[in-house]
């Protein structure tokens, strides 16, 4: 195991720019979503006047159907960069679910988070438990909302588009009808939530007590480090 | 072209004496002169009324009621020149045994050329009993009549999704007829509806008739006509929504002003439906229009997706009764006060070892 | 071949022919009827079983009280908003709501107008069929037809003899095609139908007339709630909003919706009084000399009231319908009727397809418990799932029996009638006074089948008279300046009493009409109805009483026991209504879900 691990040099390039681009559109898509998308199904006070005169609901809905475009075609391109890009940009596609080592390195974070174990472990990558969590909810958790936000979408656009035709056409009944797609669209909603409220909060705390640099990382996209031991991934 | 009721016969071996004798015998039980023989008789070999089995399962008789509120057609002349609706035991004219023996009479003699209309559902609990049509389970009439027939009319809710009776917990087990075990493999049309509209009930018998087939059906096997587009697609209200004027409480000015009912609770952006384009009882109004928000009634299930009066469904697997938005609201506070604890516990951690270190 | 005397007089014998009816048809749900006749056709024993049952209360435990109305509305679609009426009507007893006085007005419109709809489809799409042969129609002469007409209703302008002689072709043509649609197997050539051709070619004509306008009346419930059947409504008023000249008035009730239902109330008045009460007063003239099936209506009524004149009092003085019960046929007194008093409506079981844990107990709905308990007698014949005949010694359907301080009741129109008439009511006396002057007959013959058929014909008149009041009192009312339709003080939950319990009560088409629930933590703890077909169809109690059906069959002369166009008659003069009676009652639901898994 950390018999493999090489030496490796103060400053490794891991996330290349298309990766940290997609990082930041989407952290601002899913905010997008998720503020409008809340205001879609429990809406501001009313305005006044004539209809004609107003398009609170429209701009709201708007900018969350745009805004699920771009989490949409980002999450397309960040598969294909996970084709074309380094080895990092693979991770969070295809997590060693199958490995001992991966599932030890889970226990060590959940050991190392629960104050237990004491030393921290030292990745170039995602920490094993980060991975599994952001393979799980956030891949999984936007690839559900892409798939059940088309389907509420298509049907707006009507039995004619492709959005119907790909997507509401065998979501809808699937789930049973149209109001099921939406509870379960809310829910996953807040579970991407309750994934971005860690995230963040790991991000920083990490960047303070692991061994690794974290959100200058985020920004340049070096990887660096605090001592010079070999990497545990 | 629907075969003449004289070549069903023919086409079962029955000669053509036997056929006038059977046209007399049919004038001689109404009563009349034995003169009316070759007029039925000729009927009966140009232009036969296709014959229509209207069957009642588990209901409230609530889409017969629609449908004879048609306003056009009349039900009068859907009734008198288009079916010949020999089986329906809600205006029927006979009872009992004389009723059931029409059942038989018309699978019999009309194989694959008659169609069976379903209100209502059958239920399996009890081994049918909690529906019982001439002493046997109504199940065992459904699959009876459905064994010769053309094609299935599911009408309304409870025969096309189960309705109220199969609300939970569903306590006769309601079925609806696609789902009924055992029946045969017919098509069927879905009307959905509690009930469905009187004109989409009549249209869609009247399309049967004049164009001779099935009308395009969707996914779920609704008349793509009436089913493909929800009510909030095209609700006369729709501007009020997209502006973001809403009623906020009952006979509120906006109320009165007809402004948009989302937050009474109003099911328009989930339903498909012809309400708010068709309107009901020829047009006079629809429930939205009425100040009233939409209920669903024409989606499966539509008992039991929470209130009626609240835009986003409780969930009550949660235990308690609560919406997908307050269930997310409270999972997101409590990991935010995880968070919050675990930062603190982490710098109360940081102190000591440092204290430690020094 | 025992004779027994139930303790409401009537002497069952179980000897002679065994008859079965069902399904009986021309009916709203599934029944079914057995009766014994002897040597001389004549009904000797008789016993009426509700054949389904679909557990609404069940499911409406732990739902939200505000959407009650929507599920019980759906126990039926032909009395359809009654029950949805009687559901807010409980829900704000229970929370102590009252509702503004327009959607009193716009409330009472809807119900009057279900009564004359419900009425009208009644007499000639469920009954007529049991008086009026349209294949004899066919025989009539159009200008004798014209004649009868115009002697019958001067002032009903459709009465030439083309008019007649077009509908006759058009019926000649449809039997003509040997397709007789709902009309096949009937019982044309039975003798006990009596009417003269022309008699039957008028009744025909009306038929289809009343099947043409019975939409249009409904329209008015159609403005109101939205649709029809089963329109919306609100706890707390209605929910359609008044703006008769302010902005935006064309999205509410407005001069030209007020216009429409207007006229549709006229439309109403002019129809009932042209056509249906003419009609029914010639064909009963034919048949006056046919008074079977008095049943319980000579001893036994009861009516809850309906039709409050003034919002929020549900006291008898301000119910337009009136309210009482008469027993022993003591018309000289009529009881006061109390809903609440747990010694007066109580249920029983040991006859019905449900278990109690003592079954000889009655339960008032309060306290109801309700199991589904499919169990037939010993001496039913056939097998579970195919009954050849009941045992009615056991338990023989799925109604409950009802019983008003342990009387059977007969509920209904007559019902409502003979109290109304009893307590000197001015506009009932006038009315039936009017009717049995008219048919020179004695008031004793208002206790029969007939009369049971001749008063839905009067309510229909009194209810669309009282349309056009509520209507009038509507538009003063909004000419005062008040708008308001809904009260929202306690729409909220969290400003309700944490345990409460109402009841609600309407008098529908049917009879009187009950639902009692018990709310707890905002959520629906208990719900029960009582509803009228329970009181009519109900079977056998413990003391061995006959239900109203079963009372109004007995005696009576069947001309061809094959052909049961009597025991249709006397069983359609009470508008059953299958799907409203059969339903369940459950305290905790347990019990049920134990069903569910069988």
């Amino acid at each position: 195991m950390s018999s493999n691990a090489v030496e490796i040099p103060k400053a490794v390039y891991v996330y290349e720019i298309p990766v940290r681009l997609w990082h930041s559109l989407n952290a601002l898509a899913i905010t997008v979503l998720a503020v409008t998308g809340y205001l879609i199904a429990n809406p501001l006070a009313s305005v006044s006047g004539e209809a004609s005169d107003h398009f609170v609901m429209g701009y709201i809905r708007f900018a969350h159907f745009a805004a699920g475009y771009i989490l949409a075609i980002g999450l397309l391109f960040r598969i294909y960069w996970a084709y074309a890009g380094n080895e990092y940009a693979r991770q969070l596609f295809l997590p060693p679910l199958l490995t001992q080592k991966f599932w030890a390195g889970v226990w060590h974070e959940i050991l190392w988070y629960s104050f237990i174990d004491k030393q921290p472990r030292k990745y170039l990558g995602h920490n094993p438990l980060a991975l599994l969590f952001m393979h799980f909810i956030l891949v999984w958790g936007t690839l559900f909302m892409i798939v059940t936000g088309f389907a509420l979408y298509g049907e707006g656009t009507g039995q004619d588009s492709w959005q119907f035709a790909l997507f509401s056409s065998w979501v809808i009944p699937l789930f049973g009808q149209s109001q099921d797609v939406h509870s379960w669209h809310h829910l996953i909603m807040w579970a991407i939530i309750c994934f971005v409220i860690a995230h963040i909060y790991v991000a920083i705390r990490e960047d303070k007590l692991s061994r690794q640099s974290m959100l200058k990382t985020m920004v340049t996209g070096y990887r660096t480090f605090k001592d010079d031991a070999p990497a545990d991934d | 072209m629907n075969e003449t009721f004289y070549d069903v016969m023919r086409r079962q071996g029955i000669s053509r004496r036997s056929f006038l004798k059977f046209c007399s015998l049919t004038a001689a039980s109404l009563g009349l002169a034995p003169a009316f023989a070759p007029k039925i008789a000729h009927a009966m070999e140009t232009k036969p009324r296709i014959p229509v089995l209207w069957l009642h399962g588990l209901e409230c008789t609530c889409c017969s009621e629609s449908f004879i509120r048609s306003g056009h057609p009349l039900a009068k002349d859907v009734i008198l020149s288009m079916l010949s609706l020999d089986y329906d035991d809600t205006i029927m004219a006979s009872a009992g045994h004389e009723a059931e023996a029409i059942v038989t009479e018309i699978v019999e003699k009309y194989k694959g050329n008659y169609i069976l209309a379903v209100e209502g559902n059958a239920p399996l609990g009890e081994d049918g009993m909690y529906c019982i049509i001439g002493g046997k389970p109504f199940v065992e009439q459904l699959r009876y009549a459905a064994e010769n027939c053309k094609a299935i009319i599911s009408w309304g809710s409870c025969a096309s999704w189960g309705c109220v009776q199969a609300a939970k917990p569903n306590p006769t087990r309601a079925t609806p007829t696609h789902k009924i075990p055992n029946l045969a493999n017919k098509p069927i049309v879905k009307v959905p509806g509690c009930p469905p509209i009187a004109e989409v009930m009549t249209a869609v018998v009247t399309y049967l008739l004049t164009f001779d087939k099935l009308p395009t059906l969707d996914a779920q096997g609704r008349p793509q006509m009436f089913y493909s587009q929800r009510i909030h697609d095209k609700c006369y209200r729709r501007p009020h929504f997209d502006a973001g004027q809403f009623v906020e409480e009952w006979d509120d000015d906006a109320a009165r002003q007809g402004h948009c009912l989302y937050k009474m609770g109003c099911k328009g952006p989930t339903t498909y439906n012809a309400c708010s384009t068709m309107r009901w009882n020829e047009g006079v109004s629809f429930p939205i229009q009425s100040g009233h928000g939409c209920l669903g009634c024409s989606e499966d299930g539509f008992w039991d997706k929470g209130s009626f009066y609240e835009r986003v469904t409780n969930i009550n697997q949660f235990g308690i009764e609560a919406n997908a938005d307050k269930v997310g609201g409270i999972a997101a506070g409590v990991v935010t006060a995880g968070v919050a604890a675990h930062a603190g516990i982490t710098a109360l951690k940081r102190a000591q070892s440092q204290g430690e270190q020094k | 071949m025992t004779a027994i005397i139930t303790p409401n007089g009537y002497n069952l014998d179980t000897g002679g022919r065994r008859i079965v009816v069902d399904p009986v048809t021309r009916i709203e749900g599934h029944m079914r009827c057995e009766v014994n006749i002897d040597e001389n056709n004549i009904i000797r024993n008789a016993v009426s079983s509700g054949t389904m049952w679909r557990g609404l209360e069940v499911i409406l435990k732990g739902r939200d009280p505000r959407d009650a109305w929507a599920f019980v509305q759906r126990i039926c679609g032909v009395c359809t908003g009654t029950h949805a009426l009687t559901s807010v009507r409980a829900v704000e007893d229970a929370l102590k709501i009252s509702i503004p006085e327009n959607a009193n007005s716009i409330r009472n419109i809807m119900q009057l107008t279900l009564q004359v709809q419900d009425h009208l489809v009644h007499f000639y799409h469920l009954h007529a069929l049991d008086w009026v042969n349209p294949v004899n129609a066919l025989k009539a002469d159009s200008q004798a037809t014209s004649e009868l007409q115009q002697k019958i209703s001067p002032h009903n302008p459709k009465s030439s003899a083309g008019y007649f002689r077009d509908v006759q072709t058009r019926i000649r043509k449809f039997v003509e095609s040997g397709q007789l649609g709902p009309f096949k197997n009937g019982y044309w050539t039975n003798p006990a139908y009596l009417l003269p051709p022309e008699a039957d070619l008028m009744a025909v004509t009306h038929y289809l007339e009343a099947l043409d306008f019975q939409k249009d009346i409904m329209k008015i419930r159609t403005i109101f709630g939205g649709k029809d059947p089963h329109p919306n409504w609100l706890v707390g008023g209605v929910p359609c909003a008044i703006n008769v000249d302010g902005v935006g008035a064309v999205g509410a009730i407005n001069m030209e919706r007020l216009n429409l239902i207007s006229s549709l109330i006229d439309q109403s008045i002019t129809f009932i009084d042209q056509v249906y009460i003419p009609d029914l007063l010639a064909i009963a003239g034919f048949y006056k000399g046919w008074l079977y099936g008095g049943g319980l209506s000579g001893t036994s009524l009861l009516s809850y009231g309906d039709i409050p004149d003034k919002a929020n009092d549900y006291s008898a003085s301000n119910l337009l319908m009136p309210r009482g019960a008469i027993i022993n046929g003591d018309l000289s007194k009529v009881h006061e009727v109390d809903l609440r008093d747990p010694e007066q409506i109580q249920e029983f079981v040991p006859h019905s397809w449900y278990a109690y844990p003592d079954d000889l107990k009655g339960l008032h709905p309060w306290d109801g418990i309700t199991e589904p308990h499919f169990k037939l007698g010993n001496k039913t014949k056939g097998t579970k799932t195919n009954i050849q005949e009941l045992d009615e010694n056991a338990k023989y359907s799925w109604i409950k029996a009802p019983r008003w301080r342990g009387h059977a009741m007969e509920v209904g129109p007559l019902a409502r009638y003979v109290i109304g008439y009893a307590q000197g009511n001015k506009e009932i006396t006038e009315q039936i006074n009017f009717v049995l002057k008219t048919l020179d007959v004695p008031v004793t013959a208002l206790f029969s089948t007939l009369g049971r058929t001749a008063a839905r014909g009067l309510e229909a008149q009194w209810a669309a008279g009282k349309m056009r009041y509520f209507m009038d009192k509507l538009v003063t009312n909004i000419k005062a300046g008040d708008l308001a339709t809904a009260n929202v003080t306690k729409w909220q939950t969290d400003t309700w009493d944490s345990h409460v319990k109402g009841v609600g009560f309407t008098e529908a088409p049917r009879g009187a009409l009950g639902h009692w629930l018990v709310i707890k933590d905002a959520k629906i703890e208990n719900y029960q109805c009582v509803v009228p077909t329970t009181w009519n169809g109900s079977p056998r109690d413990e003391a061995g009483n006959i239900g109203a059906f079963e009372a109004a069959l007995m005696n009576t002369k069947v001309e061809r026991p094959e052909e049961p166009v009597e025991i249709l008659r006397t069983l359609h003069s009470f508008d059953p209504c299958l799907a409203c009676s059969t339903h369940v009652i459950s305290p905790d639901g347990t019990e049920l879900t134990q069903v569910k898994v069988r």
